[in-house]
């Protein structure tokens, strides 16, 4: 069977985004001009009256139709831009730029301290189900799942930030101007995130691995007098990287989601702050403009999770 | 805990106690905490991104905390009574009845250079009664012309005298913004480079996350600002909010709900700060339908109330009981007013009778969704209860219900919101209660004689001939009962021992004249 180059790949999945793109941005537009509540009325200011709202809605064009709204939003996002705040009248391009890389530095710890410690904790619980070892990480990986990452937050904040003074209780600094600082800022959120990757990731590699480790070949494998280490390194991770893969993009897009409160309780300037301040204010060009970055980046994910599972076990069809 | 423990110094809980003592010295608290020092950040801990930094497009109230930082209004008030007192505007007058003279402040110039002259007044004024994307038109409803009378005297010309101008022009209204800043801005506002008169001027502001602004160094005020510069850090949640300061990122946080008194007071390193302010809880009433429609029910309603006890179950007693909507400290208050509502559920339970109100009818409410919006709605609904009123909340998210319960669904019978202070009386009293105001969520009809004292409490600058006025108003509403006042809720501040010379006011809307840092 020929395969497809990856460049070719890669295009035709970006093409058959847009559509999820449009449905998505569509959608959360329909979902805020249905929830009630008017942003003519915020920015009308405290004193309105119902002429002055009126008023608002034909100065700021909130009075034409809801697809002509949409059409106008999709209009100038196909161009590039991604209008401005109502409110605030900030480019809604300058907010998702400076928000980004911090949600995005947050997701990165996160992952990373989800497998470098999931990883060996799934391996070690699959050598020897059922023994002391695995039950431990089961108990471990139960309470990651159990335990709310808000709730992790919170108390991480009041025992290493305010009692012992490790790290910074909140905000956020830039990567490009302080690398060491960012990180530092970005570490307990990060942990209280990583928290349930850690457990997801110990959960599944754990039952893959025990899939793996009691077929047939690794029977034959034993047989031919292979170590365990050699079988589990050069056959089992193989086998179960490709599981691995897919829990690495399922985790990554529900750690973005994660970031919605996370980011409240550290006050971290990130994607996930600025979507709920849209919603709230209902500034509907924020929420669209984050709605779209965040559809990118999940595409984006999955493309990139899609092809290594594919370099790595070339049965599946691109 | 006492009283006194509540300030930091004996002098300002005097101060504060007894707002009749407007004669404290400016300077007092100041000295009393020692040499006020010139230098270092003041770092502030903010509850909400501002929606605007120009005064006349900006809509929220909280918007104030950030304009008057870098805005100085034509008048400013008395931080324990709202007295205006002069501000770019030495003096004022009615040299008639429908003529406002304005001297204005020789020397005074804005950020950019430009001087703030009779011109520049006018050019704000003009902008701020006629601009399109102005929010404060209604506050300038009776100047029917600006103009400039003397290089530093502007005159308006009203349709009617009106006594609230000097209250208007230490709010939105009288922030003066530089006419070079507005001509030369490319959407006709400065939303995002404020350009004003006031102590600090405008260095950045990164949306939702940081707002900085350095000293004035041609300030007109002696001396002031004292800070080199302030760091707004826009943090929504408050509990958050509250780390942020005691682990040392922030110096100071305002606008604290009463639930946070025991957790800020509990750390060793904070002072806390508190005082009334004219943000009152109340429910508003829609009296144009049933039940609400007869004022038997209104007033049986009312007198259900145990504000007592509201104050202290659901606001930690950081609060003042409201029998309507001025607290004790304000000029205008009318003690005999606060008689009109006492807490009477047997009295309550006899109106009810009285207007065939069966026990047990639901009296459908708005409300908030969140945490502490609940546990008020909880009290009322027991106290409510003892007096045979069943009341059921629908929760909704502000903007939704304030849309619902003020705008054309007319969801609900009542909705348990608040009411932010307003720098003159009459216009909380106007806003609410007339024909046609938007907060008065039925678009009901009110008496003549209400309308006409409301009308009266403006057309006229003798402060006691005012204060009658007032006093009329005041009545007429209670005696209506158009409306449940709940409670003044205190300003609640905290920060760290650093910072000295803060002072609450009565407005409620942080101001940081006096502010200053120990190294």
């Amino acid at each position: 069977m020929a395969r497809r180059s990856p460049a070719k790949v890669i295009g035709g999945r970006l093409l058959q985004a847009l559509p999820v793109i449009l449905l998505a941005t569509f959608m959360v537009f329909s979902l805020l001009k249905l929830v009630p509540g008017d942003i003519a009325v915020t920015l009308a200011g405290d004193n309105a009256t119902d002429a002055r709202i009126e008023e608002i809605r034909k100065v700021y064009g909130l009075d034409r139709p809801f697809l002509v709204q949409y059409g106008t939003w999709l209009g100038n996002a196909v161009q590039g831009d991604l209008s401005q705040s109502l409110l605030s009248g900030e480019k809604v391009a300058t907010s998702i730029s400076r928000a980004f890389p911090n949600t995005l530095l947050i997701v990165s710890i996160a992952l990373l301290l989800a497998l470098a410690t999931g990883i060996p904790m799934g391996i070690v619980a699959a050598i020897k189900p059922n023994g002391w070892v695995d039950k431990t990480v089961s108990m471990v990986a139960s309470l990651g799942v159990a335990i709310p990452g808000f709730w992790l937050a919170m108390i991480l904040v009041a025992e290493i930030s305010l009692k012992l003074n490790w790290l910074p209780a909140t905000g956020a600094k830039s990567f490009a101007v302080s690398p060491l600082e960012a990180i530092r800022h970005a570490l307990l959120p990060g942990i209280a995130i990583a928290a349930y990757g850690m457990a997801e990731v110990a959960r599944q590699l754990r039952g893959s691995l025990l899939e793996v480790l009691s077929s047939q070949y690794v029977r034959t494998l034993h047989a031919k007098g292979l170590s365990m280490t050699r079988i589990l390194w050069q056959h089992g991770l193989k086998n179960v990287s490709v599981n691995l893969f897919t829990i690495i993009s399922l985790l990554v897009n529900r750690m973005l989601a994660a970031t919605v409160v996370i980011e409240a309780v550290f006050a971290i300037p990130g994607l996930g702050s600025l979507i709920v301040r849209g919603a709230i204010q209902r500034d509907f060009p924020i929420v669209q403009g984050v709605v779209f970055t965040m559809v990118i980046v999940v595409i984006m994910v999955n493309l990139i999770a899609d092809l290594l599972c594919a370099a790595v076990d070339p049965r599946i069809e691109q | 805990m006492t009283r006194e423990k509540m300030w930091t110094t004996r002098r300002e809980a005097m101060a504060l106690l007894s707002g009749a003592v407007a004669g404290v010295a400016f300077g007092g608290d100041v000295r009393a905490q020692g040499t006020p020092k010139r230098g270092g950040i003041l770092r502030i801990s903010a509850p909400t991104n501002p929606s605007s930094l120009d005064p006349a497009t900006g809509g929220a109230g909280s918007d104030h905390a950030f304009l008057f930082t870098m805005y100085d209004t034509l008048t400013e008030w008395d931080f324990e009574t709202l007295k205006p007192k002069p501000g770019l505007a030495e003096s004022w007058s009615f040299s008639d009845p429908t003529t406002f003279v304005l001297n204005i402040r020789p020397g005074v110039t804005f950020h950019d250079g430009t001087p703030l002259d009779a011109e520049a007044v006018k050019f704000n004024l003009e902008r701020n009664k006629s601009d399109p994307k102005s929010n404060i038109k209604a506050d300038l409803a009776t100047m029917a012309s600006a103009s400039v009378t003397g290089p530093m005297q502007v005159t308006l010309k009203l349709n009617a005298l009106d006594a609230a101008l000097p209250g208007i022009l230490s709010d939105r209204a009288g922030m003066m913004v530089s006419p070079t800043a507005l001509k030369a801005s490319a959407a006709g506002n400065v939303a995002r480079t404020p350009v004003g008169a006031g102590a600090y001027t405008f260095v950045s502001w990164a949306d939702g996350e940081k707002i900085v602004i350095k000293r004035n160094e041609k300030y007109w005020k002696p001396n002031r600002p004292y800070p080199d510069g302030i760091e707004f850090a826009i943090i929504p949640e408050l509990t958050t909010g509250v780390r942020s300061v005691t682990a040392g990122q922030n110096d100071l946080i305002y606008q604290l709900p009463p639930r946070q008194k025991v957790v800020v007071e509990r750390s060793k390193d904070l002072k806390v700060f508190n005082g009334p302010t004219l943000y009152v809880f109340q429910i508003f009433l829609n009296w144009a339908k049933p039940p609400f429609d007869d004022i038997r029910v209104r007033k049986a309603f009312n007198m259900a109330i145990d504000r007592e006890s509201f104050v202290k179950a659901a606001l930690a007693g950081l609060a003042e009981p409201a029998y309507m909507n001025l607290p004790k400290s304000h000029w205008a208050y009318d003690k005999s007013v606060a008689a009109l509502t006492p807490y009477d559920p047997a009295q309550a339970r006899k109106l009810l009778a009285e207007a065939n109100f069966k026990e047990g009818t639901t009296i459908d409410l708005v409300g908030y969704p969140d945490q502490d919006s609940v546990q008020r709605q909880e009290i009322l609904i027991e106290q409510l209860r003892k007096a045979g009123i069943s009341v059921r909340f629908l929760n909704a998210p502000i903007a939704e219900a304030s849309a619902a319960f003020f705008g054309a669904e007319k969801r609900g019978s009542g909705l348990l919101a608040a009411w932010t202070g307003r720098p003159d009386p009459s216009l909380t009293y106007s806003l609410m209660f007339t024909k046609d105001a938007y907060y008065n969520g039925g678009r009901g009809a009110v008496p003549p004689e209400l309308e006409a004292a409301i009308k009266e409490s403006r057309a006229s600058e003798d402060v006691q001939i005012r204060t009658k006025a007032f006093a009329t108003v005041q009545r007429l509403v209670m005696e209506n009962a158009f409306v449940a006042p709940l409670a003044f809720q205190f300003e609640l501040v905290a920060m760290n021992k650093k910072v000295q010379g803060y002072r609450p006011n009565l407005l409620g809307k942080p101001k940081y004249d006096d502010v200053w840092l120990e190294s």
